[in-house]
């Protein structure tokens, strides 16, 4: 009976916490006139989709998010993959390995995840402009992956420290190297904590917000988060549906990862949480 | 054949060490070097100016509120960013049911970036016909243009962050609560102690290393406040929410492109950050060390 009640009550607060995601949802399928209109009406209807068209397909100045969709896109990808492969093979041998320096590079990454990005974020924009990388993919993907990657060897590390060791070894008495075992014996037993970190990176790169807003300065080249912050300034009675359309785009992929992978996440957010 | 070996483990490590040296350490290093200089945004040539930016730093007015808002911001938020994650925790943990579908609901918002996350609240919160407001006014209280009035500008910012965070602290203090053996509350009750007793004797001395862990993580990103303040209110009205951050990147991109006291102000927020979580670990350890 207690438990019963409960329930309903959590019910009624999860209910509240999401309506005003939901009051995103429902403006973005509004008609304009009836965006504004008081009281707020909760069913949209008549509903449209030309929202989502506008700022998908037509050529107005809200129609950037098409392109920024791409571009978040292919930066994330880009950033998980970098992240994923070069943390596990830099976890590997501080895990499995025995040499010269091994406990300072493991303390210097460490040490490194109290670093804000914030602090490196003038010096991180000279380095990418002598690179030439300022508004290019290259640009967003590479300081992405540097940012993810010192937790990405924290997480893997210690996953690899708690894998028996005697498939690693019965790959070593058949012949294989270290990199054969690595590629063919360790990742594959990784999976699980691979995809955690591969979720966690994406979400990460697709929801950064500081770092392109400054690294990149072509409207072709902007990534989501960046588009749409630059829609508020063309805040209006027009535009709230294009800029809530987008809102709700931008939150699609990762509420599709979520949906899922929903218990990946939460033990990607234990594993890589207390043990810190 | 012996030396090919040797050097494996640094093969191994190197596309990593390169990564972290040049686009975190590097950068790291740097940032504290052109906090001596004059540099600004597009100039070639820039020279050593000593501690000429910390100096500078002491009499920008701008700075000092950046930090006050910034502490403020810390301070105002550390509570309901430590207890509301934990009120749900503790509900969804012991008999509810579909904690799966709850978890999920209270998570959801911390998937979604800060942008999105500003306008929504941006959207929300309009004074004129967002429904928060309608809905108060529906109730008789009154309605202020909350965003553009500093007595509640930054609460709304604050507001904002509980909704868009509190789900991940959720999840951790779940985790948390699963280590704490089952036992223990058994034989508790069996003695005769009641779910608050519990609750002061067992749960929260045994969830010490969680709500560390919270605390740390919630006071360091706390320093770093930007993407709600850049979206929200832009620092306004007049300096009321701007913080450090948003400061630093006005000063280097948007107003005056000086990127050798923009990286002053960077190091004296490392600086705050670093001694603050030294702080932290020393008085929180020495409690927990029976």
């Amino acid at each position: 009976m207690r438990r019963g009640a409960l329930t309903t009550v959590m019910l009624a607060l999860a209910v509240l916490w999401l309506t005003p995601a939901l009051w995103v949802l429902v403006t973005s399928l509004k008609q304009t006139p009836d965006i504004i209109r008081t009281p707020p009406e909760w069913i949209p209807w008549p509903a449209t989709l030309g929202h989502y068209h506008e700022v998908l397909l037509s050529s107005s100045r809200t129609a950037r998010i098409g392109r920024a969709f791409l571009n978040s896109a292919i930066v994330s990808v880009g950033a998980t993959l970098i992240v994923v492969f070069v943390s596990a093979m830099a976890a590997y041998p501080l895990a499995r390995m025995r040499f010269a320096g091994r406990d300072l590079i493991f303390g210097l990454l460490i040490g490194s995840l109290m670093i804000p990005n914030a602090v490196v974020l003038v010096p991180q924009y000279v380095l990418t402009q002598r690179l030439g990388w300022l508004s290019t993919y290259q640009g967003l993907i590479v300081p992405e992956a540097a940012m993810t990657f010192a937790f990405g060897v924290f997480l893997l590390r210690q996953f690899f420290l708690t894998m028996p060791r005697e498939l690693e070894d019965a790959a070593r008495i058949d012949g294989a190297g270290p990199w054969q075992i690595f590629l063919r014996v360790v990742l594959p037993l990784s999976q699980p904590v691979l995809g955690a970190l591969a979720i966690f990176a994406f979400r990460s790169a697709w929801n950064d917000f500081l770092w392109p807003l400054i690294a990149v300065n072509k409207p072709d080249m902007f990534p989501l988060p960046v588009a749409l912050a630059l829609l508020r300034g063309a805040y209006s009675a027009e535009s709230y549906g294009p800029i809530m359309a987008g809102a709700a785009l931008s939150a699609l992929p990762l509420l599709v990862v979520f949906l899922v992978a929903n218990r990946r996440i939460v033990e990607g957010v234990r594993l890589g949480g207390l043990k810190g | 054949m012996r030396r090919r070996g040797a050097l494996t483990p640094y093969l191994f490590l190197l596309p990593g060490l390169l990564l972290f040296g040049v686009f975190r350490l590097y950068p790291l290093l740097d940032g504290l070097r052109l906090s001596f200089t004059n540099a600004r945004l597009g100039r070639p040539q820039y020279a050593w100016v000593g501690l000429a930016n910390y100096e500078r730093l002491l009499d920008d007015t701008r700075f000092h509120a950046s930090l006050w808002n910034t502490a403020f911001y810390t301070l105002a938020s550390t509570l309901p960013i430590l207890a509301i994650p934990l009120a749900l925790a503790l509900a969804l943990h012991r008999g509810v049911r579909l904690t799966t579908l709850l978890r999920g609901a209270f998570f959801f918002p911390f998937t979604l970036s800060v942008v999105t996350v500003g306008l929504t609240w941006l959207w929300l919160l309009d004074p004129v016909i967002g429904p928060f407001s309608y809905y108060l006014r529906a109730l008789g209280i009154p309605v202020r243009p909350w965003l553009a009035d500093p007595a509640t500008a930054m609460w709304a910012i604050i507001l904002t962050t509980v909704w868009w965070v509190a789900g991940y602290y959720l999840v951790v203090y779940l985790a948390g609560l699963q280590d704490i053996p089952r036992e223990l509350y058994e034989a508790a009750a069996l003695d005769g102690a009641g779910g608050w007793t519990s609750f002061w004797a067992i749960t929260l001395p045994l969830l010490r290393p969680v709500l560390l862990f919270v605390f740390v993580t919630h006071i360091i990103g706390s320093f770093q406040i930007f993407g709600q303040v850049f979206i929200l209110t832009q620092g306004g009205p007049g300096d009321a929410t701007r913080t450090v951050v948003q400061h630093l990147y006005e000063t280097a991109f948007q107003n005056f492109f000086h990127f050798g006291s923009a990286s002053a102000m960077a190091w004296v927020l490392f600086a705050v950050i670093v001694g603050f979580s030294l702080l932290q670990f020393r008085l929180l350890r020495g409690h927990t060390e029976y």
